[in-house]
């Protein structure tokens, strides 16, 4: 039985068509896992549901076109779920019960996945690290020392896959929270062209920024999903009808004639020499294969820009969609003499001081005798940053770089905000959030038995090309389906 | 000294829409509490806005008839704000850009036509309704998220009058463009009213006074004579004007102050990101004002030019949209239009108004008016018949033809049938002629009142007195 949840999507699916297994006996077998994860990926497990759908997928026949039919998933918290408690990682949602669904998760429940739990997260999605949710900090289970982070905001979800509860999880990517933890976790993560899939029922946290975005173990999952879960939502009034007209099943890998840009700021100031030497090993091999790979500063003084401009908009954002949470309409209530007195107890004990913090920041920027100085001003950084963006997509199809400046940071450890590396190669993926850019990591190499991974990311609307260029390198690496479970067979490669 | 008043009006309408401004919620007026809501209603986590394009439609509608600029590109932004009685803790409004900029309208003042311009027109959502009471406060989310225009005047406006006749000119405009009730009483049409004073020939503008909560025309004419007479009193006796908000109080006919305003709170604008703006085609916006129901001013050019209605008349129909379009109704029955109207006047509004009906409400089609009209004006019928049936009418709703039928009211118009009548009235009476002839013209009455009372009164009226005369002649 352990053979499977560590497969990838389609390799499940077609064990299920040919009777070698069950979606019940995959549903049991996810929960168990689930159960026996010590790197508190969970914040709830929908058990008694998942396991009556289960039972009833499992008795009728597998449909041939629905690839994701019987398959046990797990979604971020912050994705609305009908009757199912939805917190977002935060004590303000304690008790919320949503009453609708959030779009992909009803997309996914009509293909036939099976939701078996809401994962942790970063309180309210803010965050990179996977330590400020109500929950505390969820682990890297390569590392069962539990000194290390697998990273946020997505951090339950990245879990999930990586340590082969299921072999797809739904995340959220507003500045990298699910490309960038795909790196820590040796996994597939895509974050699509914004408008591509649908937002509704996605807790806001900018929404300018924000995307629904998932781990696979494998590239032609990431696509295949992307099929099922990329369509107009009347629902969203930013969804694309942009009509999805290739066919994602049909990767061919091929590089013969692709341009690729690494941006020479991000190589420069990463010091880690093995993910450098790894990356330089994948740009000789994409030459090889028929490509151009060209260095290109991209501008210091942009890049170095991103964190600040980021921080601006998606707290100025944040503070507003958050406004919501009064404890007026759900999540706790405390009596007060005046409704100011009920909303501030609310808010004082429901959010943690980061969050406060984020939102003083959002609030400032905002303010009248600011905004112009702050709000506005990064509003006018981050469009001299997809401009150059798209300046350089003019000439080459894709941004190629090292997803992450290293591996899997130290739960204690300090990382100095103002060094180049932090402020560029920490920070370059939220380009793709920016310009609502297709973006995916796939895994790239492992340093100590700790895995890292590489980003390409590329025009608006070019999905497939991404995913085909990924594809092509996933086969040049040769890490497709990895997990905890077998990463040291591959490792080698 | 002499102060002039400078006041500028701020007026939301409600529409009456199927659903929210932004979102899939019913709208019905008097449902019960918290019935007409969505997820979207309550602010919950993950819903997401969807414009409702027949309220771009409305607000394209109302700003063409304020001859505004309307912008193609539709932009939403966000007031934030928390207050209980908003559930996202922001608005989704038009700071920016208003869908309509730069308009106008004339009223009457004085017999002389005044232009009063205006800043803008825009788009938004409404908050929720709130019931304080002792210790504790009900909300009602039905009213979270209806659709409003606020239609913002410059400061042109110089008296309670001019305000009055502007405020009723909107809510003409509103109520003719099928865009809202424009029922001040209920809260579908609301006025906040910006009062300041200075000194005639003066050009700076005084300390503005706000005064909320006015539920009436009336009250808004009273409430602004009220505050200039207040400011114009404090001034005089060297007093300064505070900044306030007042509301008016209909009892004591006063104005009586609410809070004093502090530093302005600050909203927090920026741009709605869920909203990516809208670009309106020019056919769109020409076909939502092609399409525009008929608006006062056209109206009553075409009631007095094709229905050739006296003008008092016609303004009695104007005055509520619903009696023009039943009166409409009737008028492609018949061709006696002015005595439809005199009818609907007398009659239909008389029985209405008796029995506090809404027209609404009126059962009586309008076809069966025009018919009994007819049957009035050609004289199968006499008025006190028509009266009669027109009661029946109200309780059975049956059609006048078939109640005259079944009351035999008829009116006798044979001339033969007539005559003979009156040579009887004449036989028994045989002073009549003589007292004719010295020309007392009581005796006529007298004729007609004899023939009248041996029918019935079923006598036409008009062929009885033309034989009258030639028998009394003879």
């Amino acid at each position: 039985m352990s053979n499977y949840l560590d497969l990838s999507i389609k390799e499940i699916h077609s064990a299920l068509l040919k009777g070698e297994t069950t979606p019940l006996e995959l549903t049991k077998e996810a929960i168990k896992r689930a159960k026996a994860n010590k790197d508190n990926a969970f914040e709830c497990l929908c058990e008694e549901k998942a396991l009556l759908k289960a039972e009833e997928l499992s008795k009728v026949k597998v449909p041939e076109d629905k690839i994701m039919f019987g398959i046990p998933y797990v979604a971020k918290d912050n994705f609305s779920t009908k009757g199912i408690e939805t917190t977002g990682g935060s004590d303000i949602l304690k008790g919320y019960i949503p009453l609708f669904n959030a779009t992909v998760i009803n997309l996914l429940e009509e293909n036939g996945a099976i939701l078996i739990g809401k994962a942790t997260l970063d309180e309210l999605a803010m965050g990179g690290t996977g330590t400020t949710g109500h929950k505390g900090i969820t682990f890297n289970p390569y590392d069962k020392t539990h000194t290390r982070l697998i990273g946020g905001s997505s951090c339950g979800s990245a879990v999930a896959v990586s340590d082969a509860i299921v072999p797809f999880a739904l995340g959220s990517d507003t500045g990298d929270s699910v490309r960038k933890p795909a790196s820590n976790a040796g996994l597939v993560g895509y974050k699509p062209t914004w408008g591509q899939i649908s937002r509704f029922g996605l807790f806001p946290f900018a929404p300018s920024l924000d995307h629904v975005a998932y781990f696979t173990r494998s590239v032609e999952d990431a696509a295949l999903m992307f099929n099922v879960l990329s369509k107009h939502d009347e629902n969203d009034s930013t969804s694309s009808f942009k009509t999805r007209l290739d066919d994602y099943s049909k990767l061919d890998g091929n590089l013969k004639g692709k341009k690729f840009v690494v941006l020479k700021e991000v190589y420069d100031s990463i010091t880690d020499k093995v993910i450098k030497d790894k990356f330089d090993l994948l740009l000789n091999k994409i030459k090889e294969g028929g490509s151009t790979v060209d260095f290109v500063e991209f501008g210091k003084k942009l890049l170095m820009a991103i964190y600040p401009s980021y921080i601006v908009i998606s707290s100025a954002e944040a503070t507003s969609n958050n406004a919501n949470l009064d404890g007026i309409k759900f999540g706790p209530f405390y009596k007060g003499n005046t409704y100011q007195d009920v909303m501030m107890q609310a808010r004082t004990k429901g959010f943690s001081p980061l969050i406060k913090r984020r939102f003083v920041i959002g609030s400032y920027s905002l303010m009248s005798e600011n905004q112009e100085e702050v709000f506005k001003r990064a509003q006018k950084v981050r469009h001299l940053i997809v401009d150059r963006a798209k300046e350089l997509y003019k000439k080459y199809d894709s941004i190629i770089c090292p997803a992450s400046p290293s591996i899997a940071p130290l739960v204690k450890g300090a990382s100095n905000q103002l060094n180049d590396t932090y402020l560029i190669a920490d920070n370059w993926l939220a380009i793709g959030n920016f310009g609502g850019f297709p973006s995916i990591t796939i895994p790239l190499g492992f340093e100590d038995d700790m895995p890292f991974g590489v980003n390409i990311t590329s025009d608006a609307f070019k999905d497939f090309e991404v995913f085909n260029e990924a594809f092509a390198m996933e086969n040049i690496l040769g890490y497709r389906d990895l997990s905890v479970l077998n990463f040291k067979d591959k490792e080698g490669k | 000294m002499n102060f002039e008043a400078v006041i500028g009006l701020e007026i939301h309408v409600e529409m009456k829409t199927k659903s929210k401004m932004f979102s899939a919620g019913p709208i019905s007026f008097g449902a019960t509490p918290n019935t007409n809501c969505v997820p979207m209603d309550l602010g919950m986590p993950g819903t997401m806005p969807r414009v409702n394009k027949q309220a771009v439609i409305n607000a394209i509608r109302v700003s063409n008839a304020l001859h505004m600029t309307i912008d193609h590109d539709l932009w939403f932004d966000r007031k934030n704000y928390f207050y209980t009685d908003l559930p996202k803790g922001y608005q989704i409004t038009q700071q920016d850009r208003p869908i309509g900029s730069d308009g106008y309208l004339e009223i009457e003042v004085n017999g002389k036509t005044k232009r009063c311009e205006i800043e803008r027109l825009h788009m938004e959502e409404d908050t929720c309704m709130q019931h304080h009471f002792s210790d504790y406060t009900l909300i009602d989310y039905n009213r979270a998220g209806i659709p409003l225009v606020e239609i913002v005047s410059c400061p042109v406006l110089r008296s309670g009058e001019e305000a009055r006749k502007y405020v009723e000119k909107i809510r003409d405009i509103v109520t003719f463009a099928n865009v809202s009730d424009g029922k001040m009483e209920e809260g579908s049409l609301r006025c906040d009213v910006n009062v300041s004073i200075r000194p005639y020939g003066t050009t700076k503008l005084g300390t503005k006074v706000e005064v909320k909560n006015l539920n009436s025309l009336q009250h808004i004419e009273n409430a602004i004579d009220f505050e200039v007479k207040r400011q114009s009193e404090l001034l005089l006796l060297g007093k300064p004007i505070q900044q306030e908000t007042r509301r008016y109080d209909e009892a004591k006919k006063e104005t009586i102050l609410m809070r004093i305003k502090t530093d302005a709170v600050d909203y927090k604008y920026f741009t709605e990101p869920n909203i990516c703006p809208i670009h309106l085609s020019d056919s769109f916006v020409d076909d939502a004002i092609k399409t525009c129901p008929e608006l006062y001013d056209e109206k009553l050019a075409r009631f007095l030019n094709e229905y050739k209605l006296n003008e008092v008349d016609a303004k009695i129909l104007l005055s509520n949209v619903d009696y023009a379009d039943y009166f409409d109704k009737g008028a492609t029955f018949t061709g006696n239009f002015q005595n439809l109207a005199n009818f609907f006047i007398s009659n239909v509004l008389g029985y209405l108004n008796k029995n506090n009906i809404d027209i609404k409400n009126f059962k009586v089609e309008s076809k069966h008016i025009a018919e009994l009209v007819d049957l009035l004006k050609d004289k199968k019928i006499n008025s006190s018949q028509g009266i009669e049936i027109f009661n029946k009418m109200v309780q059975t709703n049956e059609s006048p033809i078939k109640l005259q039928k079944a009351m035999g009211a008829t009116l006798i118009g044979d001339e033969e049938t007539i005559r003979n009548l009156v040579d009887e009235v004449i036989k028994a009476n045989p002073s009549i002629p003589a007292d004719f002839k010295a020309g007392t013209t009581r005796v006529q009455g007298f004729v007609m009142g004899q023939i009248m009372k041996k029918t019935g009164g079923k006598i036409d009226p008009g062929v009885a007195n033309k034989i009258i005369v030639e028998e009394l002649k003879k």
